[in-house]
Protein backbone atom coordinates (compact mmCIF):
# COMPACT_ATOMS: atom_id res chain seq x y z
CA UNK A 1 0.00 0.00 0.00
CA UNK A 2 1.87 3.25 -1.17
CA UNK A 3 1.80 5.80 1.90
CA UNK A 4 0.31 9.11 1.76
CA UNK A 5 3.55 11.03 1.85
CA UNK A 6 5.28 8.48 -1.23
CA UNK A 7 1.85 9.18 -3.17
CA UNK A 8 2.38 13.43 -2.51
CA UNK A 9 6.36 12.90 -3.52
CA UNK A 10 5.60 11.11 -6.82
CA UNK A 11 2.49 13.73 -7.86
CA UNK A 12 5.26 16.46 -7.18
CA UNK A 13 7.75 14.26 -9.51
CA UNK A 14 5.14 13.74 -11.92
CA UNK A 15 4.35 17.89 -12.30
CA UNK A 16 8.01 18.70 -11.65
CA UNK A 17 8.55 17.06 -14.74
CA UNK A 18 6.33 18.31 -16.66
CA UNK A 19 7.55 21.58 -16.24
CA UNK A 20 11.54 20.58 -16.62
CA UNK A 21 10.24 19.62 -19.93
CA UNK A 22 7.61 21.89 -20.24
CA UNK A 23 8.38 23.00 -24.28
CA UNK A 24 7.73 19.38 -25.03
CA UNK A 25 4.88 19.15 -22.82
CA UNK A 26 3.42 22.23 -24.51
CA UNK A 27 3.94 21.05 -27.92
CA UNK A 28 2.41 17.57 -26.66
CA UNK A 29 -0.40 19.08 -25.36
CA UNK A 30 -0.85 21.38 -28.69
CA UNK A 31 -0.94 18.30 -30.80
CA UNK A 32 -3.19 16.74 -28.65
CA UNK A 33 -5.74 19.62 -28.32
CA UNK A 34 -5.53 19.19 -32.55
CA UNK A 35 -6.40 15.36 -32.80
CA UNK A 36 -9.31 15.48 -29.90
CA UNK A 37 -10.76 18.92 -31.47
CA UNK A 38 -11.46 17.10 -34.93
CA UNK A 39 -12.08 14.11 -33.16
CA UNK A 40 -14.89 15.60 -31.04
CA UNK A 41 -16.39 17.56 -34.14
CA UNK A 42 -16.96 14.11 -35.75
CA UNK A 43 -18.52 13.16 -32.94
CA UNK A 44 -20.72 15.74 -33.08
CA UNK A 45 -21.29 15.95 -36.74
CA UNK A 46 -22.67 12.74 -36.54
CA UNK A 47 -24.50 13.17 -32.85
CA UNK A 48 -26.35 16.04 -34.55
CA UNK A 49 -27.05 14.49 -38.10
CA UNK A 50 -28.99 11.56 -35.75
CA UNK A 51 -30.57 13.90 -33.94
CA UNK A 52 -32.01 15.81 -37.38
CA UNK A 53 -32.40 12.55 -38.90
CA UNK A 54 -34.54 11.38 -35.73
CA UNK A 55 -36.09 14.68 -36.34
CA UNK A 56 -37.49 14.17 -39.61
CA UNK A 57 -38.22 11.28 -39.45
CA UNK A 58 -40.94 12.11 -36.49
CA UNK A 59 -42.38 14.80 -38.91
CA UNK A 60 -45.50 13.90 -40.55
CA UNK A 61 -46.43 16.67 -42.29
CA UNK A 62 -45.66 17.59 -45.87
CA UNK A 63 -46.30 20.07 -48.20
CA UNK A 64 -47.89 19.86 -51.38
CA UNK A 65 -47.21 22.90 -54.06
CA UNK A 66 -49.52 23.58 -56.43
CA UNK A 67 -49.10 24.70 -60.17
CA UNK A 68 -48.35 28.57 -60.10
CA UNK A 69 -51.01 29.30 -62.89
CA UNK A 70 -54.19 27.51 -60.95
CA UNK A 71 -56.68 30.11 -59.68
CA UNK A 72 -57.57 30.81 -56.01
CA UNK A 73 -60.66 29.21 -56.33
CA UNK A 74 -59.12 26.17 -57.78
CA UNK A 75 -56.35 26.28 -55.63
CA UNK A 76 -59.05 26.11 -52.74
CA UNK A 77 -61.13 23.72 -54.48
CA UNK A 78 -58.06 20.66 -54.19
CA UNK A 79 -58.38 20.89 -50.60
CA UNK A 80 -61.43 18.19 -49.96
CA UNK A 81 -59.92 16.17 -53.05
CA UNK A 82 -56.64 15.99 -50.64
CA UNK A 83 -58.49 15.48 -47.97
CA UNK A 84 -60.26 12.60 -49.44
CA UNK A 85 -57.01 10.47 -49.68
CA UNK A 86 -57.21 7.84 -46.63
CA UNK A 87 -53.88 8.40 -44.93
CA UNK A 88 -54.17 12.05 -44.94
CA UNK A 89 -55.19 13.63 -41.24
CA UNK A 90 -55.01 16.79 -41.94
CA UNK A 91 -55.28 19.48 -45.02
CA UNK A 92 -54.21 23.14 -44.05
CA UNK A 93 -54.18 25.85 -46.94
CA UNK A 94 -51.39 27.85 -47.13
CA UNK A 95 -51.61 30.63 -49.52
CA UNK A 96 -48.93 32.64 -51.84
CA UNK A 97 -49.74 35.28 -50.14
CA UNK A 98 -48.75 34.18 -47.09
CA UNK A 99 -46.26 32.35 -48.75
CA UNK A 100 -44.51 35.85 -49.98
CA UNK A 101 -45.19 37.45 -46.74
CA UNK A 102 -42.60 35.30 -44.89
CA UNK A 103 -39.79 36.29 -47.08
CA UNK A 104 -40.45 40.31 -46.43
CA UNK A 105 -37.99 40.67 -44.34
CA UNK A 106 -35.13 39.10 -46.32
CA UNK A 107 -36.28 40.66 -49.52
CA UNK A 108 -37.19 43.97 -48.30
CA UNK A 109 -40.12 46.28 -48.36
CA UNK A 110 -40.06 47.56 -51.76
CA UNK A 111 -39.35 43.89 -53.54
CA UNK A 112 -42.18 42.67 -51.47
CA UNK A 113 -44.66 45.38 -52.58
CA UNK A 114 -43.92 44.77 -56.09
CA UNK A 115 -44.35 40.75 -55.64
CA UNK A 116 -47.86 41.46 -54.61
CA UNK A 117 -51.41 39.88 -56.60
CA UNK A 118 -49.90 38.38 -60.32
CA UNK A 119 -46.40 39.28 -59.89
CA UNK A 120 -46.14 36.91 -56.66
CA UNK A 121 -43.50 34.55 -57.98
CA UNK A 122 -44.64 31.74 -55.57
CA UNK A 123 -47.75 29.02 -55.77
CA UNK A 124 -50.25 27.87 -53.74
CA UNK A 125 -49.08 25.46 -50.68
CA UNK A 126 -51.26 22.82 -48.74
CA UNK A 127 -49.28 21.89 -45.33
CA UNK A 128 -50.85 17.87 -45.09
CA UNK A 129 -50.15 15.85 -42.10
CA UNK A 130 -49.94 12.28 -42.70
CA UNK A 131 -51.94 9.82 -40.16
CA UNK A 132 -49.29 7.05 -40.85
CA UNK A 133 -45.69 7.30 -42.00
CA UNK A 134 -45.29 4.01 -43.63
CA UNK A 135 -47.89 4.43 -45.64
CA UNK A 136 -45.74 8.22 -46.81
CA UNK A 137 -44.79 6.01 -50.75
CA UNK A 138 -48.56 5.34 -51.25
CA UNK A 139 -50.00 8.61 -49.80
CA UNK A 140 -47.38 10.61 -52.25
CA UNK A 141 -48.20 9.11 -55.17
CA UNK A 142 -52.16 9.45 -54.39
CA UNK A 143 -51.66 13.78 -53.76
CA UNK A 144 -49.26 13.72 -57.35
CA UNK A 145 -52.19 11.87 -59.43
CA UNK A 146 -54.11 15.09 -58.12
CA UNK A 147 -54.39 17.93 -61.35
CA UNK A 148 -53.27 21.03 -60.41
CA UNK A 149 -50.14 19.62 -58.04
CA UNK A 150 -47.02 20.22 -59.13
CA UNK A 151 -44.44 19.39 -56.24
CA UNK A 152 -44.31 17.56 -53.09
CA UNK A 153 -41.84 18.50 -50.00
CA UNK A 154 -39.93 14.49 -50.34
CA UNK A 155 -38.89 14.58 -46.73
CA UNK A 156 -37.83 11.08 -46.79
CA UNK A 157 -35.24 11.72 -49.84
CA UNK A 158 -34.12 14.29 -47.24
CA UNK A 159 -33.73 11.41 -44.70
CA UNK A 160 -31.99 9.59 -47.02
CA UNK A 161 -29.66 11.79 -48.10
CA UNK A 162 -29.05 12.55 -44.39
CA UNK A 163 -28.67 8.83 -43.32
CA UNK A 164 -25.86 8.46 -46.18
CA UNK A 165 -23.89 11.59 -44.93
CA UNK A 166 -24.49 10.40 -41.34
CA UNK A 167 -23.14 6.86 -42.51
CA UNK A 168 -20.25 8.79 -44.11
CA UNK A 169 -19.65 10.70 -41.10
CA UNK A 170 -19.65 7.71 -38.38
CA UNK A 171 -16.90 5.67 -41.02
CA UNK A 172 -15.07 8.50 -41.06
CA UNK A 173 -15.25 9.70 -37.74
CA UNK A 174 -14.16 6.02 -36.44
CA UNK A 175 -11.08 6.70 -38.82
CA UNK A 176 -10.53 9.67 -37.46
CA UNK A 177 -10.63 8.79 -33.68
CA UNK A 178 -8.74 5.22 -34.84
CA UNK A 179 -5.77 7.24 -36.53
CA UNK A 180 -5.55 10.00 -34.35
CA UNK A 181 -6.04 7.92 -31.28
CA UNK A 182 -2.75 6.39 -32.34
CA UNK A 183 -0.87 9.95 -33.32
CA UNK A 184 -1.90 11.03 -29.60
CA UNK A 185 -0.89 7.82 -27.94
CA UNK A 186 2.77 8.02 -29.76
CA UNK A 187 3.05 11.76 -29.32
CA UNK A 188 2.38 11.15 -25.68
CA UNK A 189 4.75 8.07 -25.70
CA UNK A 190 7.09 10.53 -27.12
CA UNK A 191 7.08 12.79 -24.81
CA UNK A 192 7.62 10.43 -21.97
CA UNK A 193 10.59 9.00 -23.59
CA UNK A 194 12.37 12.76 -24.02
CA UNK A 195 11.72 13.18 -20.03
CA UNK A 196 13.06 9.24 -19.23
CA UNK A 197 16.09 10.46 -21.27
CA UNK A 198 16.77 13.60 -19.47
CA UNK A 199 16.21 11.47 -16.24
CA UNK A 200 17.85 8.46 -17.00
CA UNK A 201 20.25 8.98 -14.30
CA UNK A 202 17.88 9.36 -11.54
CA UNK A 203 15.91 6.31 -12.99
CA UNK A 204 19.23 4.48 -12.98
CA UNK A 205 19.88 5.69 -9.30
CA UNK A 206 16.65 4.93 -8.15
CA UNK A 207 16.95 1.18 -9.60
CA UNK A 208 20.00 0.58 -7.96
CA UNK A 209 18.82 1.68 -4.55
CA UNK A 210 16.19 -0.68 -4.70
CA UNK A 211 13.04 1.56 -6.21
CA UNK A 212 10.36 -1.03 -7.38
CA UNK A 213 9.44 -0.48 -11.12
CA UNK A 214 5.70 1.19 -9.75
CA UNK A 215 7.33 3.73 -7.76
CA UNK A 216 9.51 4.68 -10.76
CA UNK A 217 6.68 4.42 -12.91
CA UNK A 218 4.15 6.52 -10.87
CA UNK A 219 5.53 10.28 -11.72
CA UNK A 220 6.03 9.82 -15.10
CA UNK A 221 2.52 8.00 -15.78
CA UNK A 222 1.53 11.06 -13.76
CA UNK A 223 3.27 13.40 -16.22
CA UNK A 224 1.30 11.86 -19.13
CA UNK A 225 -2.26 11.75 -17.57
CA UNK A 226 -1.73 15.62 -16.21
CA UNK A 227 -0.64 16.47 -20.33
CA UNK A 228 -3.60 14.51 -21.27
CA UNK A 229 -5.90 15.74 -18.61
CA UNK A 230 -5.15 19.61 -19.35
CA UNK A 231 -5.60 19.00 -23.18
CA UNK A 232 -9.07 17.47 -22.32
CA UNK A 233 -9.98 20.65 -20.77
CA UNK A 234 -8.64 22.72 -23.25
CA UNK A 235 -9.83 20.67 -26.41
CA UNK A 236 -13.44 20.65 -24.76
CA UNK A 237 -13.64 24.28 -24.04
CA UNK A 238 -12.45 24.92 -27.51
CA UNK A 239 -15.40 22.69 -28.87
CA UNK A 240 -17.87 24.39 -26.54
CA UNK A 241 -16.73 27.80 -27.14
CA UNK A 242 -17.05 27.04 -31.38
CA UNK A 243 -20.23 24.81 -31.21
CA UNK A 244 -23.13 27.58 -30.80
CA UNK A 245 -21.85 29.75 -33.17
CA UNK A 246 -21.23 26.75 -36.30
CA UNK A 247 -25.00 25.74 -35.04
CA UNK A 248 -26.11 29.17 -35.41
CA UNK A 249 -24.65 29.69 -38.90
CA UNK A 250 -25.92 26.28 -40.39
CA UNK A 251 -29.29 27.05 -38.46
CA UNK A 252 -29.24 30.75 -40.37
CA UNK A 253 -29.40 28.55 -43.76
CA UNK A 254 -32.03 26.09 -42.88
CA UNK A 255 -34.24 26.57 -40.16
CA UNK A 256 -34.77 23.23 -39.10
CA UNK A 257 -30.85 22.64 -37.99
CA UNK A 258 -31.04 25.14 -35.47
CA UNK A 259 -34.46 23.39 -34.34
CA UNK A 260 -33.22 19.96 -34.97
CA UNK A 261 -29.72 19.93 -33.74
CA UNK A 262 -28.50 19.30 -29.73
CA UNK A 263 -28.30 22.24 -27.66
CA UNK A 264 -25.20 23.19 -26.13
CA UNK A 265 -26.81 23.22 -22.58
CA UNK A 266 -27.54 19.41 -23.00
CA UNK A 267 -23.65 18.79 -24.43
CA UNK A 268 -21.40 20.95 -22.76
CA UNK A 269 -21.02 18.77 -19.52
CA UNK A 270 -21.18 15.55 -21.14
CA UNK A 271 -17.71 16.63 -23.81
CA UNK A 272 -15.79 18.42 -20.76
CA UNK A 273 -15.94 14.88 -19.06
CA UNK A 274 -15.72 12.64 -21.99
CA UNK A 275 -12.37 14.87 -23.34
CA UNK A 276 -11.39 15.09 -19.88
CA UNK A 277 -11.50 10.94 -19.51
CA UNK A 278 -10.38 10.35 -23.06
CA UNK A 279 -7.15 12.66 -22.29
CA UNK A 280 -6.49 11.39 -18.67
CA UNK A 281 -6.28 7.33 -20.42
CA UNK A 282 -4.62 8.47 -23.21
CA UNK A 283 -2.04 10.16 -21.22
CA UNK A 284 -1.91 6.82 -18.71
CA UNK A 285 -1.78 4.28 -21.43
CA UNK A 286 0.90 6.60 -23.48
CA UNK A 287 3.06 6.57 -20.64
CA UNK A 288 2.72 3.55 -19.44
CA UNK A 289 3.65 1.83 -23.21
CA UNK A 290 7.02 4.01 -23.12
CA UNK A 291 8.08 3.54 -19.40
CA UNK A 292 7.42 -0.64 -19.14
CA UNK A 293 9.41 -0.82 -22.10
CA UNK A 294 12.04 1.43 -20.54
CA UNK A 295 11.83 -0.41 -17.32
CA UNK A 296 13.09 -3.63 -18.64
CA UNK A 297 16.40 -2.08 -19.02
CA UNK A 298 19.25 -2.33 -16.51
CA UNK A 299 22.13 -0.68 -15.26
CA UNK A 300 24.46 0.83 -17.97
CA UNK A 301 21.76 0.19 -20.24
CA UNK A 302 19.32 2.58 -18.64
CA UNK A 303 22.10 5.32 -19.39
CA UNK A 304 23.06 4.28 -22.57
CA UNK A 305 26.52 2.59 -21.91
CA UNK B 1 25.55 -13.69 2.85
CA UNK B 2 26.79 -14.59 -0.54
CA UNK B 3 27.12 -17.88 -1.99
CA UNK B 4 28.68 -18.25 -5.84
CA UNK B 5 28.97 -21.90 -6.73
CA UNK B 6 30.45 -22.70 -9.89
CA UNK B 7 28.84 -20.01 -11.48
CA UNK B 8 29.64 -19.11 -15.21
CA UNK B 9 28.34 -15.90 -17.46
CA UNK B 10 28.25 -16.36 -21.20
CA UNK B 11 27.23 -13.28 -23.19
CA UNK B 12 24.90 -13.68 -26.28
CA UNK B 13 28.24 -12.58 -28.36
CA UNK B 14 29.89 -15.63 -27.21
CA UNK B 15 32.21 -13.91 -24.48
CA UNK B 16 32.64 -15.78 -21.24
CA UNK B 17 33.09 -13.75 -18.80
CA UNK B 18 33.12 -15.59 -15.67
CA UNK B 19 34.24 -19.76 -15.91
CA UNK B 20 33.17 -21.81 -13.22
CA UNK B 21 33.74 -19.67 -9.97
CA UNK B 22 32.62 -20.83 -6.73
CA UNK B 23 33.10 -18.54 -2.96
CA UNK B 24 31.57 -17.47 -0.42
CA UNK B 25 31.55 -14.32 1.34
CA UNK B 26 30.42 -13.71 5.37
CA UNK B 27 28.41 -10.96 6.84
CA UNK B 28 30.96 -8.31 7.77
CA UNK B 29 33.78 -9.32 5.88
CA UNK B 30 36.05 -6.89 3.67
CA UNK B 31 36.97 -7.99 0.29
CA UNK B 32 39.37 -6.44 -2.57
CA UNK B 33 38.17 -7.89 -5.76
CA UNK B 34 41.46 -7.06 -8.19
CA UNK B 35 42.13 -7.77 -11.94
CA UNK B 36 42.70 -6.51 -15.12
CA UNK B 37 40.24 -4.90 -17.48
CA UNK B 38 38.27 -7.25 -19.02
CA UNK B 39 39.17 -10.02 -16.26
CA UNK B 40 35.25 -10.38 -15.54
CA UNK B 41 35.31 -8.30 -12.39
CA UNK B 42 32.12 -5.83 -13.50
CA UNK B 43 30.17 -9.24 -14.31
CA UNK B 44 30.95 -10.14 -10.74
CA UNK B 45 29.69 -7.10 -9.94
CA UNK B 46 26.49 -7.34 -12.18
CA UNK B 47 25.86 -10.82 -11.36
CA UNK B 48 25.38 -9.98 -7.21
CA UNK B 49 23.40 -6.56 -7.81
CA UNK B 50 21.14 -8.74 -10.64
CA UNK B 51 21.82 -6.84 -13.54
CA UNK B 52 22.69 -9.95 -15.51
CA UNK B 53 22.07 -13.38 -14.98
CA UNK B 54 24.32 -15.91 -14.27
CA UNK B 55 24.32 -18.70 -17.53
CA UNK B 56 25.51 -21.56 -14.98
CA UNK B 57 25.42 -22.13 -11.39
CA UNK B 58 24.22 -21.06 -8.21
CA UNK B 59 23.86 -17.86 -6.56
CA UNK B 60 22.62 -16.73 -3.59
CA UNK B 61 22.71 -13.17 -2.27
CA UNK B 62 21.14 -12.02 1.17
CA UNK B 63 19.00 -14.98 1.15
CA UNK B 64 17.49 -14.04 -2.49
CA UNK B 65 18.05 -17.27 -4.49
CA UNK B 66 19.31 -15.39 -8.11
CA UNK B 67 18.96 -18.01 -10.31
CA UNK B 68 15.29 -18.19 -9.08
CA UNK B 69 14.23 -14.95 -8.17
CA UNK B 70 10.78 -13.14 -9.48
CA UNK B 71 11.75 -9.82 -11.19
CA UNK B 72 9.19 -7.97 -8.97
CA UNK B 73 11.61 -9.16 -5.58
CA UNK B 74 14.84 -7.63 -7.77
CA UNK B 75 14.16 -4.25 -5.58
CA UNK B 76 13.96 -5.96 -2.39
CA UNK B 77 17.15 -7.27 -3.28
CA UNK B 78 18.78 -4.54 -3.88
CA UNK B 79 17.86 -2.96 -0.81
CA UNK B 80 20.16 -4.82 1.03
CA UNK B 81 23.68 -3.18 -0.57
CA UNK B 82 24.60 -0.20 -1.54
CA UNK B 83 26.44 1.02 -4.46
CA UNK B 84 29.50 2.97 -5.00
CA UNK B 85 30.03 4.26 -8.61
CA UNK B 86 33.83 4.82 -9.74
CA UNK B 87 32.15 8.10 -11.63
CA UNK B 88 29.83 8.76 -8.47
CA UNK B 89 27.12 9.22 -10.57
CA UNK B 90 25.62 12.18 -8.50
CA UNK B 91 22.61 14.59 -9.79
CA UNK B 92 23.81 17.95 -10.74
CA UNK B 93 20.76 19.32 -9.89
CA UNK B 94 20.46 18.16 -6.57
CA UNK B 95 22.42 19.52 -3.78
CA UNK B 96 24.24 16.85 -1.49
CA UNK B 97 21.64 16.55 1.07
CA UNK B 98 18.94 15.64 -1.31
CA UNK B 99 21.43 13.36 -3.16
CA UNK B 100 21.43 11.34 -0.56
CA UNK B 101 17.98 11.74 0.54
CA UNK B 102 16.91 10.82 -3.10
CA UNK B 103 17.94 6.93 -2.02
CA UNK B 104 15.31 6.71 0.84
CA UNK B 105 12.68 8.76 -1.20
CA UNK B 106 13.14 6.19 -4.04
CA UNK B 107 11.77 2.99 -2.26
CA UNK B 108 9.19 5.17 -0.82
CA UNK B 109 10.51 6.61 2.89
CA UNK B 110 9.05 8.98 5.14
CA UNK B 111 10.26 12.83 5.28
CA UNK B 112 10.68 13.08 8.74
CA UNK B 113 13.03 9.14 8.35
CA UNK B 114 14.64 10.33 5.80
CA UNK B 115 15.82 13.94 7.92
CA UNK B 116 17.38 11.79 10.77
CA UNK B 117 19.02 9.53 8.78
CA UNK B 118 20.57 11.69 6.20
CA UNK B 119 21.87 14.09 8.87
CA UNK B 120 23.53 11.09 10.17
CA UNK B 121 25.42 9.37 7.56
CA UNK B 122 26.61 12.87 6.72
CA UNK B 123 27.95 12.91 9.53
CA UNK B 124 29.20 9.29 9.39
CA UNK B 125 31.27 10.35 5.80
CA UNK B 126 32.83 13.97 7.31
CA UNK B 127 30.56 16.37 4.84
CA UNK B 128 28.95 18.52 7.90
CA UNK B 129 28.47 22.14 7.02
CA UNK B 130 28.20 20.90 2.94
CA UNK B 131 24.23 20.11 2.82
CA UNK B 132 23.22 22.98 0.72
CA UNK B 133 26.29 22.52 -2.36
CA UNK B 134 25.91 20.88 -5.48
CA UNK B 135 28.44 18.06 -6.45
CA UNK B 136 30.13 20.62 -8.97
CA UNK B 137 31.09 23.03 -5.84
CA UNK B 138 32.57 19.87 -4.54
CA UNK B 139 35.92 18.38 -4.84
CA UNK B 140 36.31 14.38 -6.05
CA UNK B 141 36.68 13.00 -2.48
CA UNK B 142 33.32 14.76 -1.12
CA UNK B 143 31.90 13.63 -4.17
CA UNK B 144 33.12 10.44 -3.96
CA UNK B 145 32.14 10.92 -0.11
CA UNK B 146 28.44 12.25 -0.98
CA UNK B 147 28.20 8.90 -3.23
CA UNK B 148 28.97 6.32 -0.03
CA UNK B 149 26.71 8.99 2.01
CA UNK B 150 23.64 7.77 -0.37
CA UNK B 151 25.05 3.98 -0.84
CA UNK B 152 24.35 3.57 2.99
CA UNK B 153 21.85 6.26 4.20
CA UNK B 154 19.22 2.51 3.33
CA UNK B 155 21.40 0.87 6.29
CA UNK B 156 22.79 -1.86 3.68
CA UNK B 157 23.73 -5.26 5.06
CA UNK B 158 26.51 -4.86 2.21
CA UNK B 159 27.95 -1.95 0.32
CA UNK B 160 29.54 -2.45 -3.20
CA UNK B 161 31.63 -0.10 -4.66
CA UNK B 162 32.80 -0.42 -8.21
CA UNK B 163 36.62 1.56 -8.60
CA UNK B 164 35.75 4.10 -5.51
CA UNK B 165 38.86 5.76 -5.63
CA UNK B 166 39.31 5.50 -9.20
CA UNK B 167 38.59 9.40 -10.26
CA UNK B 168 40.40 10.60 -6.83
CA UNK B 169 43.81 11.34 -6.09
CA UNK B 170 45.93 9.29 -3.63
CA UNK B 171 45.52 11.03 -0.40
CA UNK B 172 41.26 11.32 -1.01
CA UNK B 173 41.63 7.39 -2.21
CA UNK B 174 43.34 6.51 1.47
CA UNK B 175 40.96 8.79 3.38
CA UNK B 176 37.67 6.78 1.58
CA UNK B 177 39.21 3.56 2.14
CA UNK B 178 39.64 4.41 5.52
CA UNK B 179 35.70 5.43 5.55
CA UNK B 180 35.02 2.15 4.05
CA UNK B 181 36.89 0.57 6.68
CA UNK B 182 35.03 2.75 9.71
CA UNK B 183 31.42 1.49 8.02
CA UNK B 184 32.78 -2.06 7.76
CA UNK B 185 33.62 -2.19 11.92
CA UNK B 186 29.30 -1.29 11.98
CA UNK B 187 29.29 -4.48 11.30
CA UNK B 188 28.43 -3.85 7.16
CA UNK B 189 29.94 -6.39 4.30
CA UNK B 190 32.47 -4.61 1.93
CA UNK B 191 33.59 -5.16 -1.26
CA UNK B 192 35.64 -2.99 -3.41
CA UNK B 193 36.62 -4.03 -7.03
CA UNK B 194 40.24 -1.68 -7.55
CA UNK B 195 42.81 -2.49 -9.71
CA UNK B 196 45.11 0.03 -7.34
CA UNK B 197 47.46 -2.48 -5.37
CA UNK B 198 48.49 -0.21 -3.19
CA UNK B 199 45.61 0.20 -1.50
CA UNK B 200 45.40 -3.35 -1.24
CA UNK B 201 48.61 -3.70 0.14
CA UNK B 202 47.83 -0.95 2.46
CA UNK B 203 44.67 -1.72 3.78
CA UNK B 204 44.84 -6.31 3.63
CA UNK B 205 41.98 -8.23 4.42
CA UNK B 206 40.44 -10.73 2.35
CA UNK B 207 41.80 -10.23 -1.51
CA UNK B 208 40.37 -12.08 -4.76
CA UNK B 209 41.78 -11.84 -8.34
CA UNK B 210 39.90 -12.46 -11.10
CA UNK B 211 41.53 -12.97 -14.43
CA UNK B 212 40.75 -14.68 -17.60
CA UNK B 213 37.20 -14.69 -15.67
CA UNK B 214 38.32 -16.99 -12.87
CA UNK B 215 39.41 -16.65 -9.12
CA UNK B 216 43.65 -16.83 -9.64
CA UNK B 217 44.05 -15.98 -5.95
CA UNK B 218 41.65 -15.95 -3.16
CA UNK B 219 44.15 -15.10 0.23
CA UNK B 220 43.99 -12.83 3.52
CA UNK B 221 46.37 -10.84 3.82
CA UNK B 222 47.59 -9.30 7.01
CA UNK B 223 46.07 -6.13 7.97
CA UNK B 224 46.58 -3.09 10.46
CA UNK B 225 42.79 -1.89 10.07
CA UNK B 226 41.18 -5.49 10.45
CA UNK B 227 39.20 -6.49 12.70
CA UNK B 228 37.77 -2.85 14.43
CA UNK B 229 35.93 -3.13 17.38
CA UNK B 230 32.18 -3.12 16.45
CA UNK B 231 30.23 0.03 17.03
CA UNK B 232 26.70 -0.53 16.94
CA UNK B 233 25.00 1.56 14.35
CA UNK B 234 21.35 2.06 16.38
CA UNK B 235 21.15 6.18 15.07
CA UNK B 236 18.68 6.90 12.30
CA UNK B 237 17.62 3.34 10.94
CA UNK B 238 14.61 3.59 8.53
CA UNK B 239 11.96 1.19 8.47
CA UNK B 240 11.15 -1.13 5.73
CA UNK B 241 9.54 0.67 2.87
CA UNK B 242 8.27 0.26 -0.23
Amino acid sequence: MMKFTSSRYLVKEGLKNIWNNRMMSLASIVVLVSCLVITGAAVLISANVNSLISTIGDDNQINVYLDYQISDIDAIRLGPEIKKIPNVDECEFYSKDEGIKEFKDKIGNDIYQSMQGDENPLGHVYKVRLKDLSKYSSTIEAIKKIDGVVNISDRAAIARTLTKLNYFVAIAGFWIVLILGVVTLFIISNTIKMTMYSRRFEISIMKSVGATNTFVRIPFIIEAMTIGLVAGILSSIALICIYDPVRESAGSMMSMIASSTIPLEDLWLRILLAFSGAGVLIGALGGFISITKYLRKEGGEILGW
Amino acid sequence: MIHLENVSKVYPNGTEALKNITLDIEQGEFVFIVGPSGAGKSTFLKLLIHEETATFGKIKVSGYDLMKIKQRKVPYLRRTMGIVFQDFRLIDKMNVYDNIAFAMRAIGAHERDIKKRVRFVIDMVGLNGKEKCRPNELSGGEQQRVSLARALVNNPEMLIADEPTGNIDPKMSFDIMKKLVEINNRGTTIIVVTHEHELVKEFGGRVIIINGGEIELDKTLPTKYHPMKKIDDTDGNDEETE
